[in-house]
């Protein structure tokens, strides 16, 4: 509390003459029109107010009013600068202008290292378009990759939003009490504001002002007016540099060719997800035998017996399951070929001792199966 | 070796020893090169003592290293292991504690354990990779690594939530490795959420067949003291010596309702106890329901609470109540499963054709199945090694890439 009580005073008074509250164009300053909003265009982000904004290209596209500027500007494109810093507005800006077609995420690589390897191209590109270093070059590069990779980035787009929808459905009513909140500070915020301002106004009204030199704002507009019109010739010189600019875009496919294309390694292959398929609840197995066929009963006295014994039955013994099991025991040895097992053991002398043993315990089981047939 | 999709039992006693030590596919092949060796008995005469069956089971016992004590059941000790070949393989050693009940060398339940799972190879089956025998002839079983606990946690821990998706997908791995027991001849006989374990990838596995036997034939009388008290059918708590697979569908049915319900479904304190319980939850065992069933050993005549419902129709409607998560078609396959009678009691195929299955929702794809929370005590540790200020999951592979700021989001 101490630390900052001291600053406010002085500060607040101070900012009311600083440069950035006078609009370059007008040379009005806030300290007469409170409520001035200061604009930028990102074809040149030169500050100026919003009136002179609506003045000056209420009535179609027209040149930078800054001295030595010459960059047409159109009303549209004017927006509020986010940033103090124009420079910190700019690069912003530019981040952003890369960041949407160079939209790539980390689980379309194969590995760290190739998705660190394009996030470190990206930032050379975005680098080379913030210092204006190989800027033709650059601008080439990024409109070649937008060209070629239009589907992934819409992909990663609409993925994009997909996520902040749902995102936003989650946190809906987690945002409408924030806001709620944000408010009822502001609400108290403006109140405070506001009784500032007055104060202020009453301060301004009680002191004398005197006009600024008539002559130079005279001329000032005379100038606006004669740049308008060379603006307009401007335009329509421009226009063919425009259409010849097409095939310009068309040659990029070869600047690709020649080494100056951007390339990603280690992208992984795009796999449709396959189609659900109904659930099935033995997950592909089955029991069926293919050597015979189980039926209902089976004539059996040794076992016939048993079958009306109440033990039996009210226990639960399953005579079927008892057949089945019998018939699966007869029918085990079948399929077994001792030619190809031994012949295949004679080949191999690389087969275990124990498999050996093994092979031998079969053999022993088929000769007495072989005996049934 | 058999064409025949089912296995074959009647091997002698000697050969199922021998078998695991044998018949396990060599991971690695190092092992045959060493087994080919023309004469077993120039290697023995070297070593001295050893014969082919000592060499064959030192050569398994030296693939595997085993690592730290997972656990103590009442049997065996659990420990992990791993390939020596591949560390990152692992597997889980069931070494099992030589005990009082195995005066005359190996237990029971681990010849039971062996035999049974040596037959059988399912995905939801826990699988056994070799057997050796250490010191003291004592037996080890190198199982499958299943790193997520149990059903039962599944069940009982709170800070897990699942949905009736989630319950169908287990169920339906239940269900199927209990059909592949019973169409392979063997019963489980003791099935209860603890030997229900989860893998790495959300796939239940049943394990813990110390119990198992085969298919008994119709002149053999089996034992009726198995199956943890609180899933054991009323037949085994009457007493029954012959007895069906339907059995263990019993077990399977309470695990359901359990799912269902988080909570022991019918947690008897004595099989006298156990009985009132399933008389009032499942209905009165008489003799219209279930007929000779007053002629078995152990029966009891039982009464039911006057709380309980009384009629087949007010049962079925409070199982609704009480099962609704699961739909009517989920309770109906549920009543089925616990049928009284176990001759109308539903078979596992039974279980597994039941139109529950198709309906809506759909089983939960096991990969987005929810798993337990680990809050083990390396985790702590963990947490108290960490610096301050630096985050969780600090070795992630987010902290590998240099940060991005979306600044798109930025003046919207």
């Amino acid at each position: 509390m101490s630390r900052t009580a001291p600053r406010l005073g002085p500060t607040a008074p101070k900012k009311l003459v600083e440069d950035g509250d006078i609009c370059p164009v007008c040379k009005s300053s806030r300290y007469l029109n409170p409520n001035m909003v200061f604009k930028v265009n990102p074809e040149c982000y030169h500050k100026m107010c919003e009136s002179c904004v609506d003045r000056i290209f209420s009535h179609g596209p027209a040149p930078c009013p800054i001295a030595g500027c010459r960059r047409t500007l159109r009303k549209a494109r004017f927006k509020k600068p986010n940033f103090e810093d124009i420079q910190i507005e700019r690069e912003v800006d530019i981040r952003r202008r890369v960041a949407s077609v160079f939209n790539r995420r980390e689980d379309e690589f194969d590995t760290l290292l190739d998705y660190n390897n394009y996030l470190n191209e990206v930032e050379d590109i975005t680098f080379n378009l913030i210092h204006k270093i190989d800027l033709d070059a650059t601008e080439k590069k990024l409109a070649a990759y937008a060209d070629s990779n239009k589907q992934s980035i819409q992909a990663n787009v609409s993925r994009a939003s997909q996520e902040t929808t749902s995102f936003q459905a989650r946190q809906a009513a987690e945002r409408e009490q924030e806001r709620l909140r944000r408010e009822a500070a502001r609400r108290d915020d403006e109140e405070k504001k506001r009784i500032l301002e007055e104060n202020r106004r009453n301060i301004l009204n009680t002191l004398a002002t005197t006009d600024g030199d008539a002559n130079r704002i005279a001329k000032e507009g005379q100038r606006v007016a004669l740049k308008k019109s060379s603006a307009r010739r401007a335009l329509t010189d421009r226009r063919p540099d425009v259409v010849a600019s097409d095939p310009f875009t068309a040659a990029t496919a070869n600047g690709n060719a020649d080494g100056g294309a951007f390339v990603i390694k280690g992208l992984k292959k795009v796999v449709e997800p396959e189609a659900e398929k109904p659930y099935d609840p033995f997950g592909g197995l089955s029991d069926e035998t293919q050597y015979y066929v189980l039926q209902d009963t089976y004539q059996y006295e040794d076992v016939d017996k048993y079958m009306s014994d109440v033990q039996y039955t009210a226990g639960g013994y399953d005579f079927g399951e008892w057949y089945s099991r019998a018939l699966c025991e007869a029918f085990s040895g079948l399929g077994v070929f001792i030619g190809e097992e031994t012949s295949g053991r004679d080949a191999a002398a690389a087969v275990p001792i124990a498999m050996a043993a093994t092979a031998a315990t079969v053999v022993g089981v088929e000769k007495s199966a072989d005996d049934v047939f | 070796m058999a064409v025949s999709p089912l296995p074959l039992y009647n091997a002698s006693p000697r050969s199922n020893k021998t078998k695991p030590l044998t018949h396990r596919p060599n991971p690695k092949g190092s092992s045959a090169d060493a087994a080919s060796t023309p004469n077993p008995k120039s290697k023995a005469s070297i070593d001295g003592v050893l014969d082919l069956a000592e060499r064959l089971n030192a050569e398994t016992k030296s693939q595997y290293i085993k690592g730290k004590w997972l656990g103590k059941g009442t049997y065996a000790n659990v420990y992990e292991a791993h390939l020596k070949s591949n560390p990152s393989q692992l597997f889980a050693i069931k070494k099992m504690i030589v005990g009082a009940e195995a005066k005359d060398g190996l237990s029971m339940d681990s010849i039971r354990e062996v035999k049974y799972l040596q037959e059988l190879s399912h995905p939801n089956i826990i699988k056994l990779h070799a057997v050796f025998s250490s010191k003291n002839q004592n037996l080890n079983l190198v199982l499958e690594h299943l790193p997520r606990g149990s059903l039962e946690q599944l069940i009982s821990e709170g800070d897990i939530q699942y949905g009736s998706a989630d319950i169908k997908a287990w169920m339906g791995m239940l269900a199927r490795g209990l059909h592949h027991c019973h169409s392979n001849f063997i019963l489980h006989r003791d099935i209860k959420p603890g030997n229900v374990l989860v893998a790495a990838d959300g796939e239940l596995k049943l394990a813990d067949f110390g119990l198992a036997r085969s298919f008994a034939d119709p002149w053999t009388r089996m034992t009726y003291l198995v199956i943890t008290r609180w899933y054991r059918p009323p037949e085994l708590l009457f007493q029954a010596r012959h007895y069906g697979s339907t059995a263990d569908v019993w077990s399977v049915g309470v695990i359901f309702a359990e799912l269902v319900i988080r909570k022991a479904w019918m947690p008897g304190g004595s099989d006298l106890e156990q009985l009132h319980l399933i008389a009032n939850v499942v209905g009165l065992p008489t003799e219209d329901v279930w007929p000779g069933v007053s002629k078995l050993d152990g029966y009891i005549k039982l009464t039911k609470d006057p709380a309980a419902p009384q009629t087949p129709v007010q049962h079925r409607q409070q199982m609704q109540r009480e099962f609704a998560l699961v739909g009517p078609e989920g309770v109906d396959l549920l009543m089925q499963m616990m049928a009284l009678d176990p001759r109308k009691r539903a078979t596992a195929k039974k279980v597994l054709m039941h139109e529950w299955w198709n309906m809506e929702p759909k089983p939960r794809r096991k990969e987005d199945l929810p798993r337990k929370v680990e809050k083990s005590k390396e985790g702590m540790a963990d947490a108290l090694k960490r610096k301050p200020g630096e985050l969780e999951g600090g070795t992630g592979r987010g902290d590998k890439v240099a940060r991005k700021i979306d600044f798109g989001a930025f003046g919207r």
